[in-house]
């Protein structure tokens, strides 16, 4: 997985070269709010966000999906709707019926997670059945599949992303945002790959900044998830005015940096933090900095 | 006897008493605005660089933007520009509270110049100017003084005056308005004093109108939009004020210790934010207009007032080894009654620590002695004692005792509370800085270490001149407006510039904003350029360039000032001996300075 390292400083020279707009950039965004606490007040700021700045949707728990079409009626702000969130470990059939009522209620794109412990059983049969209840249920609508790819190996994380396309779903997402990662280059660029140049990726999780946004895109994520998008916007008008790109060292942007023993399964943190030691960059891995 | 009219200028000579008024041209208001822009190009037209800043010659301007008193997020600012007595560089200075708005409802800048024989203070309202003896308020503190003068002129009234220390010609002396803001560094308090001007007191009833009322509004809502999202300006400022800082940049490892000989305080849990909320803090306030309200109301020891700020809390803190809140809220309550700032008091009481500490001052005073500190704070805004020495600032102090390298100090100005070594952008700003030390000309601690608007590596050097000069700019831009720098954790270029247009009528794109920043910036080095400074003076602490830091996060490290310096000048267009070249004068449309 040496080159995977490798292609972390690519990348990041790669942001460079990114030519987006204020606008192309807002639309690749769903201005996400997933808070167990945030109240009715707090869901109205967030619409009324996603119309000011022309976001591609807002992304919210199910019990906001009616009040927030009803919000963004007559805009081009779209709703999205998370099922099985955050676990994935609901069935097929209570998935699907999440599914079909966020479409009911105006929800336009569906963000469900995938059963990460029947992937690690290598049920995989369970899990494509899994993703395809949900394509079926939302009747066209675009799935996004989340892998919650911090409890995933590199490998996994391919064998996954083929798995959901083979379901018929439109993306592969990495992460819920409660996992152990947030959005990293290695995984994005390990997703895009796997899954080609006409699907979907979606990254989230940690994308505070213009600098993580167009990272992730030059990484190869084509929508952004994040809680952050009015800052987002806002820091990107400094962009133009100087060059912010100023090449980060390759370990703050690794997984295995920010592999976390508490967080994810033993295996997994130790498979990430093996990484460190063939690593080419592994002089840049002072933690103290 | 003066009626005053719009936006125009108050010139009032102290020597002949005479106080004329004027218009500013429309050239001049496009190229520089306000503020510190305004303040910049008439000190640089008018004050010979060469000028002995406590002299008659020396002129002192208080100037207001476009945008202070008007609706705008955090606009009730003023600045102070003159030749500054500590760094001998052009300087400017702004404070918030409630006199710039005042000043504003007014409808005057104002030039002061000349000398009076006696004390006097100005008294300008609703179109009187009236110059008054101060004989009644001369040797009083910042407080009685503006109880004083209010009894004196009109309740409704507000005063900037100055303390003791501006009187005594106190190199550190500062300008204090609404008894606990200050428009604190550079010794702008000695200029006045020099000029026996013990205040400027100001009553208006001038509406602030703007160009386009309706799209201003819009503007202004939605910038009060963006402050309310941003976790700096809605939480952090907001709850905890300044000290919230204290812990982050400790653990960063760039919280200056003793002098600046260590970057870790292992007593920073005795003056965090969450200790000053326990021990001293009444209750928050606001300056004029700010959704912010990061002022801390506090008490201690009996006595109450404004702060101790984050720099404060530092200077009179860890700069001298000290984590006794209480005192060190002494000594801030006692530099805002003499007019002291309490940086560069606290930072050159630091600098007399560590010589006295290695020997080469005989005068006993050690790092961690409070009671000591309070009473060189007395002895230094009164210029009694060992305190006339440290009143000089610590550049003039460590050189009377033959260690230069003691101070730090950049241009003769103290350096505030960010070690250099662990952020090299900030480092690169400090050096580059035409006012000296200072944090607010470009602060890369936003991005170096809040990730605003973009985190950056501290430790890398390369690529960042292009940033610090964009921040520089835009610094200078924004003090034409007035607005706090506070408000730059949430806004962008575009959200100024599109305030600026607005409110005047007049299409600056964001660029155009930018560019205004670079002018001054420009005006301000050739001033300096002539008035002795050069490449030589771009410089830090030797400290910072050869010795690390042996603990905390930010160890190991040293300043990689000179390539950063190449690269800084080469962004600016400046000559390798950090001169402006003629077309870049040209294409800011200043070449007729270049003389």
């Amino acid at each position: 997985m040496t080159s995977i390292m490798e292609s972390i400083p690519k990348i990041e020279r790669r942001t460079k070269e990114i030519k987006i707009s204020p606008e192309e950039l807002a639309k690749t965004i769903d201005h996400t709010k997933l808070s167990p606490y945030k109240p009715t007040g707090s869901m109205k700021k967030l619409c009324e966000e996603a119309k000011a700045y022309h976001f591609h949707s807002v992304c919210v728990n199910p019990c906001w999906t009616r009040f927030c079409a009803n919000e963004l009626k007559g805009t081009d702000v779209k709703v999205d709707t998370v099922v099985g969130f955050p676990l994935g470990q609901t069935t097929p059939e209570e998935k699907a019926f999440e599914t079909k009522q966020a479409i009911g209620e105006g929800a336009s794109e569906i963000d469900t997670v995938m059963n990460v412990a029947k992937f690690k059983d290598k049920d995989y049969d369970f899990v494509r059945d899994d993703v395809k209840a949900v394509v079926e249920a939302a009747g066209g609508k675009t799935v996004k599949v989340i892998l919650e790819t911090g409890y995933l190996t590199y490998e996994e994380i391919s064998g996954a992303c083929k798995i959901v396309k083979e379901a018929g779903a439109d993306f592969v997402k990495n992460s819920t945002g409660f996992g152990p990662f947030g959005a990293t280059i290695p995984h994005i660029l390990l997703m895009r790959e796997a899954v080609g140049g006409d699907f979907g990726v979606k990254a989230a999780g940690g994308i505070n900044n213009f600098r993580d946004a167009l990272r992730m895109i030059a990484a190869g994520a084509n929508r952004i998830g994040t809680s952050a998008g009015v800052k987002i916007m806002d820091s990107y008008r400094w962009a133009r005015h100087s060059d912010w790109l100023i090449e980060e060292i390759p370990c703050r942007l690794c997984p295995s940096r920010k592999a976390s023993f508490t967080s994810m399964p033993k295996s997994v943190f130790q498979y990430y933090k093996m990484q460190c030691v063939n690593c080419p960059y592994r002089e840049y891995n002072r933690f103290y900095e | 006897m003066n009626k005053s009219g719009g936006a125009r200028i108050l010139r009032i000579n102290l020597s002949s008493g005479k106080v004329t008024e004027e218009e500013v041209d429309q050239d001049t208001r496009r190229k520089f605005i306000g503020g510190r822009g305004l303040g910049v190009k008439i000190v640089f037209d008018e004050v010979d660089p060469g000028v002995d800043p406590l002299s008659e010659s020396n002129k002192i301007v208080f100037a207001v933007g476009p945008l202070t008193g008007t609706a705008a997020p955090s606009s009730g600012r003023y600045a102070v520009i003159s030749k500054s007595p500590l760094t001998g560089t052009i300087f400017d200075a702004n404070s918030g509270g409630f006199f710039g708005p005042m000043l504003k409802a007014l409808g005057h800048d104002v030039i002061i110049e000349g000398r009076s024989g006696d004390p006097v203070y100005v008294w300008a309202h609703d179109g009187d100017v009236e110059l008054r003896g101060a004989s009644s308020v001369w040797g009083k503190d910042t407080h009685e003084t503006t109880e004083k003068l209010l009894e004196e002129t009109d309740r409704r009234a507000k005063v900037a005056c100055i303390g003791p220390a501006g009187e005594k010609q106190v190199k550190l002396a500062c300008v204090i308005n609404d008894e606990h803001r200050a428009a604190g560094r550079g010794g702008l308090g000695a200029v006045m004093g020099s000029k026996n001007l013990k205040a400027i007191v100001v009553s208006g009833h001038k509406k602030t109108p703007v160009a386009n009322e309706s799209k201003f509004r819009e503007t202004v809502k939605r910038c009060l939009m963006t402050l309310d999202k941003n976790p700096i300006t809605k939480d952090s400022l907001k709850i905890f004020g300044t000290p919230s800082l204290v812990s982050l940049i400790n653990e960063t490892g760039i919280f200056p210790v003793r002098n600046f000989q260590r970057g870790y305080f292992e007593d920073a849990d005795g003056i965090c934010g969450e200790k000053y909320l326990e021990r001293i803090f009444v209750k928050p306030y606001a300056c004029f207009g700010c959704p912010i309200g990061c002022g801390r109301l506090t008490r201690a020891n009996g006595e109450g007032g404004g702060g101790p700020e984050y720099e404060t809390l530092w200077a009179f803190g860890a700069q001298c080894g000290v984590s006794k809140l209480e005192d060190i809220a002494r000594a801030n309550y006692l530099c805002n009654r003499l007019g002291l700032d309490t940086i560069s008091t606290g930072s050159t009481i630091g600098c007399a620590m560590e010589l006295s500490e290695k020997g080469y001052l005989t005068e006993g005073i050690e790092f961690g002695d409070s009671e000591k500190m309070v009473e060189l704070v007395r002895k230094t805004g009164l210029r009694e004692g060992f305190g006339k020495e440290i009143g000089e600032g610590s550049k003039r102090l460590a050189e009377r005792y033959g260690h230069p390298e003691v101070a730090m100090q950049v241009k003769g100005l103290e350096l505030p509370a960010y070690d250099p070594r662990g952020v090299q952008g900030h480092a690169l700003a400090y050096a580059t800085s035409n006012r000296g030390g200072c944090h607010l000309r470009a602060y890369m601690i936003g991005p170096e270490v809040l990730g605003v608007p973009a985190p950056l590596d501290r430790f890398r050097a390369g690529g960042k001149a292009k940033i610090v000069k964009l921040l520089q700019d835009v610094s200078a831009a924004v003090d034409t407006l007035i607005l706090c720098r506070f408000t730059s954790f949430a806004l962008n270029i575009e959200e100024y510039a599109s305030l600026l247009s607005t409110a005047t009528g007049i299409d600056y794109s964001a660029e155009e904003f930018r560019k205004v920043g670079e002018r001054i910036w420009n005006l301000e080095r050739l001033f300096n350029l002539r008035a002795g400074f050069g490449r030589k003076d771009d410089t830090l602490p030797p400290r910072f360039l050869k010795t690390p830091l042996k603990e905390g996060n930010s160890r190991g490290r040293v300043v990689e000032l000179e390539k950063m310096l190449g690269e800084y000048y080469e962004a600016r267009g400046w000559t390798e001996e950090g001169k402006p070249r003629a077309e870049l004068l040209e294409e800011l449309g200043i070449e007729g300075y270049a003389r």
